[in-house]
């Protein structure tokens, strides 16, 4: 062949390869070419290029991908209809309204398996023969979950119990007689490789240039859940404006979820209907006889009502992390050499007993926080939260007059949100009530408050409905949004 | 604590500025929740219930709007007592307490009738407890013939409100709406307590419906009006409360003697408390001077006179005002008044050290390894049952050595969870149309019981699925990670029924089991659904604290 006739081109070292191939064979089958010591993905990316570049026609095939959705695996052990046989078989025949199972009337109806009559649903013959024989469409969804095709396909497909994904495959590649004028520019570097460094033989060569838009494998880095990363900003925050963590029980007593903060024996959120209380175990003492005797007085006098030590008694998980701070003043009143201020908070789970929907969880994170020292403000509160937030990224918040039975004042810092048109509560604040401190033993001031962590990480992660948090999917878990805010 | 509605119309002839109302009542630290069809819906603070009437929400709206100056006694009785209700001693074993009043020269026209029944439902719902703690009756008073008496009988009978049939009370409990709504609040004693006249006409069935007899019109004129309930206090705070209202309504009330064992007592009181406010404790508080006027000024907008007495300032507390029980309570009216907005923020003054958690530090650290491992972090609820974290693990416990919840308004919900494993299995039952490998990892609480009593411990788990997942890989992760750690262990052949028999091994530290890995049963993990090989282990996060070689790091300890 005259040398004018050649065409010189740079080709990637995997398209030289398989020009090359192809060349001396004419034409392969993809099965053959993975012999060439390439990974599919290059080989299907080299094919693309050069038949791009005219060099090669390929010729392609269109499979059919069957796989059961999670109904269709549900329906492997029994079809409604089949359900429905049985059921009619134990009893004859039913009144219509007393048939939930809708889906499984329909196509029994439809397999000739029953008959109506005045409004009650009884079996045909061809019912009763069926109750016997195994049923042709289950089988078909047997095959399927092997990737079997049957004649029923469609049906199952309709049915919502198979998908069906079609994708087109490489089945056989030839060289065009463009491709035959080609030779590939054979002089620059592929892979480097340890001869090469070593040898020092890359010097004086050209390397060859790779295609920078070759599509690759996803790639998932493991990540650390937001929930733990949003709790660890908040940490991050208090720790830095001087806060020491603390931590405390979650299995707690009425005692120092309710009582030692003042909340009335017959206030409604201490109902079963509110209140996870525990059946085991039912009741958990009260080991400190002299808080104890204080509470006591402070409800007898406060509340001029009977003060039940049983009903402190009763086991229950915490409804707020407000305990952790109960149990904390109630320390500090013992303390020895302690240098006040001093400010502590808490990050951790409470309990409510809640129905769950797309707003509300049974288990939620709530932070905490106490300043105990001689003298302490609203002004003083004001301002720690303000700071607080505000590296939260919660700029303007403001204050409004809120009421918890722990604290006078009370207060409630919130926001304006511009998504969505209103103001939200952000925490809930004050100052520890006289009456508390005293029973604690405290003969300090106490700034508290207490909020929410999982509304705000909606918010940073974009998402609306809050389950989704608690859910723990992988896929959301590797492909979330990076926390924003 | 309640939303209310009151007509825009009726607050605006009380003469309440309803322009301002949204600005007004976020003052008092209260939303409007909605506007439509003339009423305005208001979400009642729960230390207000005397907000929840219209007539006591118009008129702190005006003192808020400094359209009213409150005055020290202008809640008073029109005159000495006339009425007398004589308690019997029966009633101490069901519902010991009562007070009444007598209220004249009612216009109960143009929807105000409507409004003090609403009232009264409304308080009996909250404040009252359902009606446990106290109730409200009110009565046509020329129906009937005082002196009246409060007895508690075993048995009775009349029409009830709204129906002309006589009822026996036993029948009302059972078959009449009302009755079966409080028939708790009766208990077992098996007695019915009633208010009758001096003909020994039955007028209430207390505290669950009155007798047709005394029904109360728009027409009606003078009335007659019993609380009762459980404690005098609550009692005697009630009456107080809606002897305001309907004087503020225009009403007159007059007072009725109580006599029991003995004794006379006339209600309602109607008495101004009067506290000593200290400026200082004032500005102590707020962080910010305030002069004594200015606190009176505050104390206004409130609702309470005020007047300078020496260095202190007096606040006369109106009687409706039940929720206030001593200064802190006016001080924080002040500071409402003053506007918390108003207050310059001021830092707290002396430095301090914040020290971080050892457990919440631990997480971290591990959390870091364990994603340079490559696995991806879960946070699963605790709340569990016994089919998840125990029969689908294959793991058989002892009822009483788990922590089991008395009510739960999620079915799925009986326990907190005794392992984290149960959780991540689930995580990966429903990633299964996500690519493998998954590897999942969470640090957390589980919890049980010993000796009776319950604990929590820190632990953590691991797991990882896909077609060649086995012991040996689950081994190199934990050894990897024990081996950074720096912990010194030894392997034994474990015992974890959620494990295939021989590929199980347990960590061993001094002598103590401190976790467990291996490969997970496949019965295991046909119980979640999983369909691929899985390696699976749980470590005591608390014992690979105490594990660990270096000394601990966390010597200032928040309190000794």
């Amino acid at each position: 062949m005259p040398a004018s006739c050649i065409e010189v081109m740079i080709l990637h070292e995997y398209e030289a390869k398989l020009l090359n191939f192809l060349k001396e064979k004419g034409s392969a089958d993809f099965e053959e070419l993975k012999r060439l010591g390439l990974n599919e993905d290059s080989l299907r990316w080299a094919i693309e290029e050069l038949a791009k570049a005219g060099a090669i026609s390929v010729e392609k095939e269109v499979l059919q991908d069957i796989a059961l959705t999670d109904e269709g695996r549900r329906y492997l052990k029994e079809f409604p209809e089949e359900e429905l046989l049985n059921v009619l078989s134990r009893k004859g025949s039913m009144d219509l309204r007393e048939i939930s199972n809708e889906i499984g009337l329909i196509w029994a109806k439809r397999n000739g398996w029953v008959e109506i009559k005045n409004g009650k649903a009884s079996l045909t013959e061809s019912g009763k023969k069926a109750l016997n024989a195994s049923y042709a469409l289950k089988e078909s969804l047997n095959a399927a979950s092997h990737g079997a095709r049957s004649s029923d396909l469609a049906t199952l497909e309709k049915r919502n119990l198979v998908m069906v994904k079609s994708r087109s495959v490489i089945k056989r590649v030839s060289i065009t007689s463009h491709g035959m004028k080609l030779s590939p520019e054979q002089e620059g570097i592929g892979a480097l490789t340890r001869e090469l460094i070593k040898s020092n033989a890359w010097k004086g060569k050209e390397f060859k240039p790779y295609d920078i838009n070759a599509s690759t494998e996803a790639f998932y880095p493991a990540r650390t859940h937001p929930l733990h990363e949003y709790i660890d900003t908040i940490r991050g925050i208090w720790l830095g404006m001087g806060f020491t963590e603390v931590t405390g029980p979650i299995i707690e007593s009425a005692f120092w979820n309710f009582d030692a903060l003042f909340s009335p024996q017959d206030h409604p959120t201490r109902d079963m209907q509110d209140t996870f209380f525990l059946s085991n175990p039912k009741t958990i003492d009260i080991e400190d006889i002299e808080t104890l005797s204080r509470v006591r007085s402070m409800h007898s006098h406060a509340w001029k009502e009977r003060w039940s030590k049983e009903l402190a008694k009763q086991a229950l998980l915490r409804t707020h992390t407000t305990s952790v701070s109960a149990h904390y003043m109630r320390k500090f009143a013992n303390a020895i050499n302690a240098s006040y201020p001093v400010k502590l908070f808490s990050v951790g789970r409470v309990f409510r007993n809640e129905s769950i929907d797309y707003k509300h969880l049974s288990e939620l994170y709530q932070m905490d926080g106490i300043i105990i020292g001689g003298k302490l403000s609203l002004s003083n509160l004001i301002d720690t939260l303000k700071s607080f937030y505000d590296q939260l990224g919660f700029h303007d918040v403001k204050f409004r007059p809120s009421f918890f039975p722990f604290v006078e004042p009370g207060l409630e810092v919130y926001y304006y949100d511009e998504h969505f048109k209103d103001n939200i509560e952000l925490c809930g604040a004050g100052v520890i009530r006289k009456e508390i401190t005293k029973a604690m033993g405290l003969d300090k001031s106490v700034l508290a408050w207490g909020g929410g962590v999982e509304r705000l990480l909606m918010r940073g992660l974009g998402i609306e409905r809050i389950a989704e948090i608690y859910e723990n999917n992988i896929g959301w878990l590797r492909k979330r949004a990076e926390i924003i805010g | 604590m309640a939303v209310v509605n009151f007509s825009i119309k009726m607050l605006e002839v009380l003469g309440v500025d309803t322009q301002k109302l949204e600005q007004l009542v976020d003052a008092l630290g209260m939303e409007i929740e909605k506007a439509e069809e003339g009423e305005v819906y208001v979400d009642i603070t729960p230390n207000r219930p005397d907000l929840l009437d219209i007539f006591g929400f118009a008129r702190a709206m005006k003192y808020l709007d400094r359209k009213l100056t409150p005055k020290n006694g202008a809640y008073a009785l029109k005159n000495d007592p006339e009425i007398e209700v004589i308690v019997s001693e029966s009633v101490k074993k069901v519902r010991p307490v009562i007070a009444a009043m007598v209220v004249k020269g009612a216009d109960l026209s143009g929807g105000r009738l409507k409004y003090i029944i609403n009232f009264m439902e409304k308080f009996s719902e909250t404040y009252g407890r359902k009606r446990m703690k106290v109730a409200m009756g009110l009565h046509n008073l020329d129906a009937v013939e005082p002196p009246f008496h409060y007895d508690a009988k075993k048995e009775g009978s009349f029409a009830p409100l709204g129906g002309n049939a006589e009822m026996t009370f036993e029948q009302i409990l059972k078959e009449h709406a009302k009755g079966a709504s409080y028939a708790y609040t009766l208990g077992k004693s098996g007695l019915y307590p009633q208010l009758s006249d001096s003909k020994g006409r039955i007028m209430s069935l207390i505290p669950i419906i009155n007798s047709d007899l005394t029904k109360v019109r728009e027409s009606t004129k003078n009335l007659l009006v019993d609380i009762t309930g459980t404690s005098e206090s609550a009692v005697n705070n009630a009456l107080d409360m809606i002897a305001c209202s309907f004087i503020d309504a225009g009403f007159d009330i007059y007072p009725c003697v109580i006599k029991r064992d003995g004794a006379e007592a006339t209600t309602p009181q109607l008495a101004y408390n009067e506290l000593r406010i200290k400026p200082i404790d004032t500005e102590r508080t707020l962080g910010v001077g305030i002069s004594q006027a200015d606190i009176i000024t505050q104390l206004n907008k409130l609702g309470y006179d005020g007047a300078v007495f020496g260095r202190y300032v007096l606040a006369y507390v109106p009687p409706y005002r039940v929720d206030v029980l001593n200064q802190q309570d006016v001080i924080e009216d002040i500071a409402i008044g003053y506007g918390y907005n108003n207050i310059v923020p001021a830092p707290v003054i002396g430095t301090s050290i914040g020290i971080a958690d050892e457990h919440a530090e631990f997480y971290n650290r591990l959390s870091v390894l364990l994603v340079g491992m490559g696995f991806t972090e879960a946070m699963n609820g605790y709340l569990t049952n016994e089919t998840v974290d125990g029969d689908n693990m294959l793991r058989h416990y002892d009822k009483h050595s788990i922590v089991r919840l008395a009510y739960s308004k999620v079915e799925t919900f009986t326990m907190l969870r005794t392992s984290i494993l149960p959780c991540l299995l689930n995580n990966l039952a429903i990633s299964s149309n996500e690519a493998l490998p998954q590897r999942l990892f969470e640090t957390g609480s589980v919890f049980g019981m010993d000796n009776k009593k319950p604990f929590e411990n820190g632990a953590v788990a691991l797991v990882s699925e896909h077609s060649k997942a086995n012991f040996s890989e689950m081994k190199a992760y934990v050894e990897a990670l024990l081996g950074v750690l720096g912990v010194d262990y030894k392997l034994a052949e474990g015992d974890d029924s959620s494990f295939i028999k021989g590929r199980c091994a347990a960590i061993i530290v001094g002598g103590n089991t401190i976790g467990t890995f291996g490969e997970l049963s496949p019965e295991v993990l046909s119980n979640f659904g999983i369909a691929e090989p899985t390696v699976g282990a749980e470590i005591s996060a608390d014992q690979l604290i105490a594990s660990l070689p270096y000394a601990e790091r966390r010597k200032h300890a928040p309190v000794q």
